[in-house]
């Protein structure tokens, strides 16, 4: 710091010799004349002092006979005069700074971070649709609103943040992790519970409804579990009225899942020829400049190469450039060998279960087995699993509500 | 006269003593900070007596120090404080 200061004032490094150079020392601290990096040189003392205290010392070097030289002028009062003059560079430097200041009061970049489900694209219409763009000025930008519009229009995101780095709006979101449950609406007329599988019940907790089964029974899919129609009772133990509710339990039941799938017995992979052309571009904003190019190969793929500069690390400014590279491959057909298909089914087989328990399916056992087919690899079998069942039905308009006993 | 006044220093300095009151203050002595041998702070000075490459030889309100060493450079120079830096051998008052 002191040392731009020093600049920013400018100094000199002198040379002072004559009758008696310690008093022309003494002289100058009395006077708060700061000299720094002071050295002697055989009858010759160097020193260096600031530009506007050079200018007091001809009284103190003639009353102590000392002759003063400076040797180096430094700092920016000496820079400055040798700059004026050239005015092309002046007017440079004055375009850049204030391109700068004007460059800063706009936003150059919108970065999103942090979301799953919410697609880059989507999110961008949304931008588009609370008029924050790309270009945009920094006034214009109301912070607050927009995070509390983005939780709003995105029920999944729990949580959003968004600031200003420089020229660049950088918004984190979260998101909902945990899918989102919706409130059972009622119904009217009540709801029965009735088993999606067949198999034999495991466990039973029942929170409304009358249990129609209990463990151990055996059901086939569509078996009433729950009945939504609760009666009520007189005193003589007939049926006064019936109550209908919607059926609410967890009824766990053990079945097996048939698994079946299948893999080609060939496949195709890319060759690459080696064979590769680039095509440079520049983009200014949502404008793309590239030169004119035909189609390079028949077959081919394209990879992105693009730099964005930042100027200062903060400003972004919305200019890039790079260049497509096109890899020009070959379609060649494979033949999978028995253990790349054991491995790429057992590895889908492995998704499968693991999707099964994601559910809280409880897996008892498994028999699967794999066979060559003349086309494809086929993998079947069956998984004995442990899982929630109970599907709601509405009741059917039967049984006449039977008359209150006199 | 000298007697008397070398008198008046003892009391002053036996009641600075007595009320451990900073002496580099109110006696103007000379403060010296030493850091290992390459650098020195020296406060308290009236000014430069002597100045070479071997020597620098300071004046201060009762007596004088000397540094002497190699390659003596002085960093800054003020009507407060100094640095000296360079190879410094001994430091002798006078």
């Amino acid at each position: 710091m002191l040392g731009i200061l020093q600049f920013l004032k400018g100094y000199v490094r002198m040379k002072i010799w004559g009758v008696s150079p310690e008093r022309f020392l003494n002289l100058c601290s009395n006077k708060n004349i700061l000299l720094w990096d002071i050295r002697k040189d055989g009858d010759i003392y160097t020193m260096c002092i600031s530009l506007s205290a050079f200018l007091q010392l001809r009284p103190i070097a003639r009353k102590t006979g000392v002759r003063v030289v400076v040797l180096q002028k430094f700092g920016l009062p000496f820079l400055l005069p040798g700059l004026l003059k050239r005015k092309i560079f002046i007017a440079g430097l004055l375009l850049c700074v204030t391109f700068w200041i004007i460059s800063y009061r706009f936003v150059w970049d919108i970065t999103l971070e942090g979301n799953y489900q919410i697609t880059q694209e989507v999110f961008t219409d949304f931008l588009a649709s609370q008029q924050v763009r790309v270009g945009m000025r920094k006034t214009d930008l109301d912070i607050s609103t927009l995070e509390r519009e983005i939780r709003r229009a995105f029920p999944e995101v729990t949580w959003t943040s968004a600031r200003l780095s420089g020229t660049r709006l950088e918004i984190s979101i979260k998101e909902n992790d945990a899918p989102i449950l919706e409130e059972p609406k009622p119904v009217e007329g009540g709801q029965n519970l009735v088993s999606e599988y067949a198999g034999v019940i495991t466990s039973m907790i029942v929170r409304s409804g009358v249990p129609m089964v209990k463990i151990g029974d055996v059901v086939e899919e569509g078996t009433l579990l729950v009945e939504g129609r609760v009666p009520i009772y007189n005193d003589d133990a007939t049926v006064r009225e019936y109550l209908y509710i919607t059926a609410d339990a967890d009824i766990t039941v053990e079945h097996s899942v048939t698994y079946q799938d299948t893999l080609p017995t060939t496949y195709i992979q890319k060759s690459y020829t080696g064979r590769r052309s680039t095509r440079p571009f520049v983009r200014l904003g949502g404008r793309e400049i590239k030169l004119p190019q035909e189609r390079p190969y028949l077959v081919y793929d394209t990879v992105t190469q693009g730099h964005t500069p930042m100027l200062l690390e903060k400003l972004s400014i919305p200019l890039s450039w790079g260049q497509y590279v096109y890899r020009e491959y070959m379609n060649v057909e494979h033949e999978y060998t028995l253990k790349q298909a054991e491995a790429l089914l057992v590895e889908k087989e492995l998704q499968f279960l693991a999707t099964l328990e994601e559910k809280g399916v409880h897996i008892i056992e498994k028999d699967v087995k794999i066979e060559e087919g003349s086309v494809c690899w086929t993998m079947e079998g069956w998984i004995l699993v442990d899982q929630l069942t109970g599907r709601l039905v509405p009741i059917a308009a039967e049984e006449p509500v039977p008359e209150a006993a006199e | 006269m000298r007697k008397k006044q070398a008198e008046g220093t003892s009391r002053r300095e036996a009641i600075i003593d007595s009320l451990s009151l900073p002496k580099d203050i109110l006696l103007g002595a000379l403060r010296v900070t030493l850091t290992g041998c390459q650098e020195a702070w020296v406060e308290n000075y009236k000014g430069i007596l002597e100045y070479t490459e071997c020597q620098i030889l300071l004046q201060g309100k009762n007596c004088q120090v000397c540094f002497e060493g190699q390659r003596l450079s002085i960093e800054y120079y003020t009507n407060e404080d100094m640095k000296i830096s360079g190879c410094i051998r001994c430091v002798r008052y006078q």
